[in-house]
């Protein structure tokens, strides 16, 4: 096989990108929990953590360009790259959604949670499974995988409007619980919003894998992004 | 680890300033390449790195340049050890008009007096460094013009590694090279590194940015005297020069 340094360096970065995304998906499963067993020493945590992530979504950018610059590379490598400065974006912003839900967290500080929290939890774990899909899929160039998973965020939103149903009944019926009910409705939007993220990610694995550039079913309206 | 350094080197045919207070720092077993726009001194430079401009009449050298540490261009220094130290392969293939075995030997029959098994052997090991080994161990005995250009280049970095340098200086090695060729011996400079310090001229400034891990950019401003404009790691001269000549020229804006 020709260009040995550039796969290896292509397949360094894309060993980078997994890691990226586990740190994400770490941040927001914890946040979750933190938010959901009242634990603000984890919030504290997440919200520190989240340089660390935007320094790593910086560092991966960086090497990117330099790839670019230096191995020139063509066809499926160039999308390959292209895809990584979009995946990396994402990434990024889901890891504020995370440092977003601990600062939710941390508001509403020794306060009890107006309902026991399940349907959450359950948004961030099918958010998070899709992520970790999604990334293997760009992995292995693996476009039908990713189509698929983008069809999955229908569940996330199903989620979502129960959880506001659930939230906005609570209001009606008690107008005092509005605050925690309005900061808990914030949380789940966020992981909403992973989700339509995860399906942004699926729209680049099956652009570097093909070539195809536009957007699945269940893309997020652009302008509302 | 450095492996060569040259410290204000200035450079002269007869009277004519061709090289001015060049500074440079080779690290060992890396890749360093010399860019910059015709008769910017690029290859001056490296040719002095082996004293390869000894033999110009009108040449002369001040400053120092040093191997290990040791200054090459000291009275007592041995020209001939240092040159079996510091390899050079060439722009166009040159190999020998004799067999391909015969032309891998030549160094070691030469240099070491090696003979027989022993010699067998370096030759085999030589191929197979430079990855001829699978496709030639049944031709040893053909003619190496006989083979095709891209084979021929490789065999003549296989004649340079059987005396066992320490340094390989490659001037435009790929010039004369095929696009698949030319991918197959920046493939080889990179595994060569694991043993060997490379310094490449290229022409080739794509060439320059995939294959080297340092790139040093030469320029001229009066056409006779070349300076060094800027020398750093290979990912950032090319994403971020600090020099606005470095800067015109790897854009293509320049020249």
């Amino acid at each position: 096989m020709l260009r040995r340094r550039f796969e290896g360096e292509l397949k360094r970065l894309q060993d980078e990108v997994l890691g990226l995304g586990y740190a994400v998906q770490r941040a927001i499963t914890e946040a979750v929990d933190g938010l959901k067993v009242r634990n603000l020493d984890v919030s504290q945590q997440i919200i520190a953590g989240d340089s660390e992530i935007n320094r790593k979504r910086f560092q991966i950018e960086a090497d990117v360009l330099v790839l670019i610059a230096t191995q020139q590379p063509m066809a499926r490598d160039l999308r390959a790259l292209a895809a990584i400065l979009d995946i990396i974006r994402e990434l990024e912003r889901t890891g504020d959604y995370a440092k977003g839900i601990a600062k939710i967290s941390l508001n509403i500080g020794e306060e009890e949670l107006i309902k026991p929290l399940l349907d959450i939890p359950r948004m961030s774990e099918k958010a998070m499974d899709m992520l970790g899909r999604a990334l293997r899929a760009y992995i292995d160039n693996d476009d039908r995988s990713a189509r698929e998973i983008a069809l999955e965020d229908d569940e996330v939103d199903g989620l979502y409007n129960q959880v506001r149903h659930e939230l906005v009944t609570l209001i009606l019926a008690d107008p005092s619980r509005v605050e925690q009910a309005n900061m808990l409705l914030w949380a789940a939007h966020n992981l909403e919003r992973a989700a339509d993220r995860v399906t942004n990610i699926c729209e680049r694995v099956v652009f570097s894998a093909t070539g195809e550039l536009g957007e699945l079913p269940n893309s997020p309206d652009q302008s509302d992004a | 680890m450095i492996k060569i350094r040259a410290e204000h080197v200035d450079a002269y045919y007869g009277a004519k300033q061709v090289l001015a207070d060049i500074s440079l720092d080779i690290k060992e077993r890396q890749i360093t390449a010399l860019i910059g726009p015709s008769g910017c001194g690029k290859s001056t430079f490296m040719r002095c790195l082996n004293r390869m401009n000894d033999s110009v009449r009108i040449f002369s050298l001040r400053g120092d340049v040093y191997l290990d540490g040791d200054p090459i261009y000291a009275d007592t220094y041995d020209v001939v050890q240092l040159r079996q130290r510091v390899g050079m392969v060439f722009q166009r293939p040159n190999p020998f008009p004799q067999t391909v075995y015969d032309n891998v030997a030549f160094g070691p029959r030469v240099v070491a007096r090696e003979r027989g098994a022993d010699l067998d052997s370096i030759v085999e090991e030589s191929l197979r460094r430079v990855g001829l080994w699978q496709e030639l161990r049944d031709k040893l005995t053909q003619d190496a013009l006989s083979l095709s250009l891209g084979q021929q280049q490789r065999l003549c970095l296989a004649r340079v590694l059987s005396t066992r340098p320490e340094v390989i200086l490659m001037d435009e090695p790929a010039s004369a090279l095929d696009p698949i060729e030319t991918l197959r011996i920046e493939d080889l400079m990179r595994e060569l590194i694991e043993l060997y310090t490379i310094v490449i001229v290229t022409h080739n400034m794509q060439q320059a940015a995939r294959v080297s891990d340092w790139t040093a950019f030469f320029l001229t401003d009066d056409g006779l005297t070349g300076k060094l404009v800027e020398y750093g790691e290979t990912g950032q001269i090319f994403t971020q020069p600090d020099d606005k000549r470095t800067i015109d020229y790897i854009t293509g804006r320049f020249g």
